[in-house]
């Protein structure tokens, strides 16, 4: 019975991915709504999934707090912190004072402070790059990454004109050709590897909807 | 059905009829492929997490299920059903985190599959994929605390990823954990070159699955991708050279 229901998915995924394919190419008025009426319920289907999904946030951390699991603090933060805003939301809707307030002070700081973490990240990744992987591409990734930064960054010394001129024209060279040369090279392999993938899940042989 | 409608849809039908005929060689003409060093100490990390009784941990990235973007996603939901059957007998089976609820139900059943495909259906836990919170910067805000409390040895990451890649991957590096990523956006793949001790450059993301030797069609997806790259060149090359010599214009 498992055998036979795990065809079904498959059956129905397929031909839910061919007619939304289909209707890329295929100008037909009865291919390309089938194609929207899809696509709308997809997008019911990943509001849908967004409930399970804090369903499982919550039992993940509910069970760190129930058995006292190592940070099981932060747990407790988060289901309360869920909690609070969930209930205002539901009650007052998500454009009420209270709420757009909790936005701006709580979760707007937070994410601006990674934003802000992430530019010292990055510089101590790159000393810490240098002492670990001493190759040719370290190099060039290291001396172009910072050859751009002084090219983009405002110019410090007066009276340099000329010099400066040539840095920036020089940056411009690298990163309009070389980089974006390089750039679309890779997103070229990338869309055969995203096509390889697809077609993978469309011919059914890759099942991440189970079976 | 418009010119490019047409050249899309004969494209593509190369593409999957080369997939088809690279698969059906796949037994007599076995492909070999160039070493990517990633891949081979990948195998090493896990052997030592699991004898080590630590955890591997798969992101699935940020990135949303509907949408190009979800393709770097699926190859790490392949990824993380080998991962998953290799290491079913470990005291700490694999997790895997991501910012996409839908991707979380995915991995969820990726992971039930691949527990009940070695015939270790009680190790399934539906726990083991989680979303851990819906937008990048708060998923990003997450990680520490399972790369901390999980004891995670090996961090995988194979999806969509933005800005917070740097950051994904420095968590890991900082929890001394062997980290590995490969993302479909260039300018990730560039902070993951900066951050990851194990960087995937370009669609090295996509080769997961046949390096991992997850199936024979992952092996053939790698050979069409390389004949269709190759394709592509000699056409570019030829263009040029024809627009060159004024035959193109």
């Amino acid at each position: 019975m498992r055998v036979r229901l795990s065809a079904l998915w498959a059956a129905v995924a397929l031909a839910a991915g061919l007619f939304v394919l289909l209707g890329y190419f295929v100008q037909l008025k009865a291919v390309q709504d089938l194609r929207l009426t899809f696509l709308h319920w997809a997008v019911l289907l990943a509001g849908a999934a967004l409930i399970v999904g804090l369903v499982n946030l919550v039992s993940v951390h509910w069970r760190k707090v129930g058995l006292l699991e190592e940070g099981w603090i932060y747990s407790a933060v988060l289901i309360l912190a869920l909690v609070i805003t969930l209930g205002l939301g539901l009650f007052f809707g998500p454009d009420n004072a209270v709420a757009l307030f909790i936005f701006s002070n709580f979760q707007l700081p937070v994410e601006t402070s990674l934003m802000a973490l992430l530019a010292v990240s990055l510089v101590v990744a790159g000393f810490r790059l240098v002492s670990r992987r001493r190759d040719l591409y370290t190099l060039i990734f290291l001396a172009t990454a910072l050859f751009v930064m002084v090219g983009t960054a405002p110019w410090p010394l007066p009276g340099l004109g000329t010099f400066e001129v040539v840095v920036r024209d020089l940056r411009a060279w690298i990163s309009q050709v070389w980089a974006a040369g390089g750039a679309r090279g890779i997103l070229l392999g990338v869309a055969l590897g995203a096509t390889a993938t697809g077609l993978r899940v469309l011919l059914g042989t890759e099942r991440p909807y189970g079976g | 059905m418009t010119g490019s409608a047409w050249q899309g849809l004969a494209a593509l039908a190369v593409f999957l009829g080369l997939l088809l005929l690279f698969a059906a060689l796949g037994r007599r003409s076995p492909a070999s492929f160039r070493p990517i060093p990633a891949f081979e100490a990948l195998g090493r990390a896990i052997e030592r997490a699991v004898e080590a009784g630590q955890r591997v941990h798969i992101s699935l990235g940020t990135g949303s299920t509907v949408g190009q973007e979800s393709a770097p996603a699926f190859a790490g939901l392949a990824a993380l059903s080998s991962i998953a059957r290799t290491t079913s007998m470990s005291d700490r089976p694999v997790v895997a985190t991501t910012g996409d609820a839908a991707m979380a139900i995915l991995a969820r059943d990726t992971l039930r599959s691949a527990y009940e495909s070695v015939g270790a259906a009680e190790r399934y836990e539906p726990t083991a994929g989680r979303l851990l919170a819906p937008t990048p910067f708060s998923y990003i805000a997450g990680l520490p605390l399972v790369l901390a409390t999980e004891e995670v040895a090996v961090h995988m990451l194979t999806g969509s990823f933005g800005v917070e890649a740097a950051l994904a991957a420095d968590f890991g590096e900082r929890e001394n954990a062997f980290v590995i990523a490969g993302t479909d956006d260039v300018q990730s793949q560039a902070l993951f070159f900066a951050t990851a001790e194990h960087p995937l450059i370009g669609e090295e993301v996509f080769a997961t699955g046949a390096y991992l030797e997850v199936g024979g069609l992952h092996t053939a997806s790698l050979r069409t991708q390389d004949a269709l790259r190759w394709a592509i060149i000699a056409l570019i090359l030829g263009g040029t050279l024809l627009s060159t010599f004024g035959v193109l214009r």
